[in-house]
């Protein structure tokens, strides 16, 4: 499913070059839920970004649903993407449409029919227990309920990989408590997740393969 | 799909507000200024064929020939002529009177008859352009029975220089108006990108196709460019309407030309298309960053 075979990412800002990833090397198979911990700056987003083909790696070889990714062309890439749920830290729901709207618009714009949009939409917010909350505004939602509205957004699409930087970052203890079993909800359902965090607690909390990043290196792969 | 690009793009267009509006007045500005100098060119065009379809060629002879049939015959055999007409004195005398009408009585005054015979020749269709014209008459000049040789295309080739002039005029204005249309839809267009980053963001996250997430961009710089057109044309026709009726009597009077006419549709179309053009090429320049 995931494949890193060391790989190093050096960022250059002017003469400078910050490397926030050495030599990484880990692999994640089809159906697993693996936690990658660190903490801020260990180089966890990047990673993942790298995952995505938002970032080229400096060094390395990425594999990806089968996808060689720092090859891909730009059409490959939003093939690739198209198989990625992928949630951040802050939701990035779109602050001008409602909860229903915001994973409408995704299908929407991956060209889903629009007969099957309602249906898909509800479904993933059903998932999440959103949809109750479907014709709210995200400035109308707790973190925790915008959170949520992002896996929905997320799932909507049935992706087989789960890319999940720090959602649970900025939220509270109860908060955090249910947007992981969403997301435990969602790999319970099939697909694969990587799952980043700075929270040391909630790694030992989630009981799954933790591989851990320390100054861009995996310091150690456990579980 | 389209409906939804549609939709996105309009709602683009309503994002960019002023400055989506300052990109039609331009557009309209810049195809009314190059429509106006294609509608006068082309009015212009009519009348100097028109005119090269009138052009004739005087011979004036030393003496009346005693034979004007062998004469007309052996002219009408030159290259570059497309028919030939004997005028006697007699027939031009005739002719004077007729010109001054009730002043005719002066012509009875004269001793004898000054007018001398001529040939009025039209030339050949293909015989109207400068060169030919003055090869005509060169050849006519030689004849042995020529006094003198009146008439020739200099004045129309000068028409034809002027509405050449016009139509360069026109390219040249509305160029450069339409880059500075260009530049204003780029900037609308830059606007839309900045009010829709976290959409576009989000479009790009989840795999969407490029053409979806550069579609309403592309789209809303063509609707600009359309509508400017359309502005343009309506300026154009209302120009026209309230103008032509007032301006044909001058130019019937100078040119010669019954009827001034409105562009043609090909040429309505060439103007909106090039306004579609123009604005999908705006926003087509606004596009955003791409992946690494």
């Amino acid at each position: 499913m995931i494949e890193l075979h060391r790989v190093s990412k050096v960022f250059s800002v002017g003469p400078v070059r910050v490397p926030a990833l050495s030599d990484v090397s880990f692999r994640v198979g089809k159906g697993e839920f693996v936690v990658l911990k660190g903490a801020s700056g260990a180089g966890k987003t990047t990673l993942l970004r790298l995952l995505y083909r938002e970032e080229l790696p400096t060094e390395g070889e990425i594999e990806v649903l089968d996808y060689d990714v720092p090859a891909l062309r730009r059409r490959a890439v939003a093939e690739l993407r198209r198989s990625i749920g992928i949630v951040f830290q802050d939701a990035k729901l779109l602050p001008g449409r409602t909860v229903y709207e915001n994973v409408a618009f995704v299908l929407r714009v991956l060209g889903t029919p629009r007969r099957e949009i309602t249906g898909r939409a509800f479904d993933a917010l059903r998932a999440v227990g959103m949809s109750s909350r479907a014709q709210a505004y995200p400035a109308q939602l707790s973190q925790g309920e915008a959170q949520r509205a992002a896996l929905a957004r997320a799932i909507a699409r049935k992706p087989l990989l789960l890319l999940a930087d720090e959602p649970t970052g900025n939220l509270d203890e109860a908060m955090a408590g249910e947007v992981l079993d969403v997301v435990k909800d969602i790999w319970t359902g099939g697909t694969t997740v990587l799952f980043a965090t700075h929270q040391a607690g909630l790694a030992t909390v989630l009981r799954q393969r933790t591989v851990t990043l320390e100054a861009g290196r995996v310091i150690k792969d456990e579980g | 799909m389209f409906g939804f690009l549609l939709g996105e793009a309009l709602r683009d267009l309503r994002r960019a507000g002023r400055v989506a509006v300052s990109a039609i007045l331009l557009i309209a500005l810049s195809l009314a200024a190059l429509g106006g100098f294609w509608l006068l060119s082309s009015n212009l065009d009519q009348a100097v064929a028109l005119w090269r379809e009138r052009v004739r060629i005087i011979v004036y002879l030393k003496r009346e020939p005693a034979d004007s049939d062998a004469l007309v015959e052996r002219v009408r055999a030159m290259p570059g002529v497309g028919s030939a007409r004997y005028v006697g004195k007699a027939e031009a005398m005739g002719t004077l009177r007729q010109v001054l009408g009730k002043d005719a009585a002066v012509a009875d005054s004269l001793p004898s008859n000054p007018l001398p015979a001529s040939l009025e020749i039209t030339p050949e269709s293909g015989a109207t352009t400068p060169e030919a014209a003055r090869d005509l008459v060169a050849r006519l000049t030689q004849l042995p029975e020529t006094e003198e040789v009146a008439g020739g295309t200099e004045w129309i080739e000068r028409l034809g220089q002027g509405q050449h002039l016009l139509t360069v005029i026109g390219l040249g204005l509305g160029a450069v108006l339409a880059l500075a249309a260009v530049l204003t839809v780029t900037t609308a267009t830059t606007l839309v990108l900045h009010a829709r980053r976290q959409e576009l963001e989000i479009m790009r996250l989840v795999g969407a196709p490029e053409h979806v997430v550069r579609g309403p961009l592309l789209l809303q710089g063509m609707l600009q460019g359309l509508l400017g057109a359309t502005c343009a044309i309506w300026v154009l026709i209302g120009c026209f309407a309230l103008l032509a009726p007032r301006l044909e009597p001058l130019v019937s009077e100078t040119l010669g030309l019954p009827r001034l006419t409105f562009l043609k549709p090909a040429n309505v179309v060439a103007l909106m298309l090039a306004g579609t053009l123009l604005g999908g090429f705006g926003g087509w320049l606004a596009r955003g960053r791409r992946e690494p």
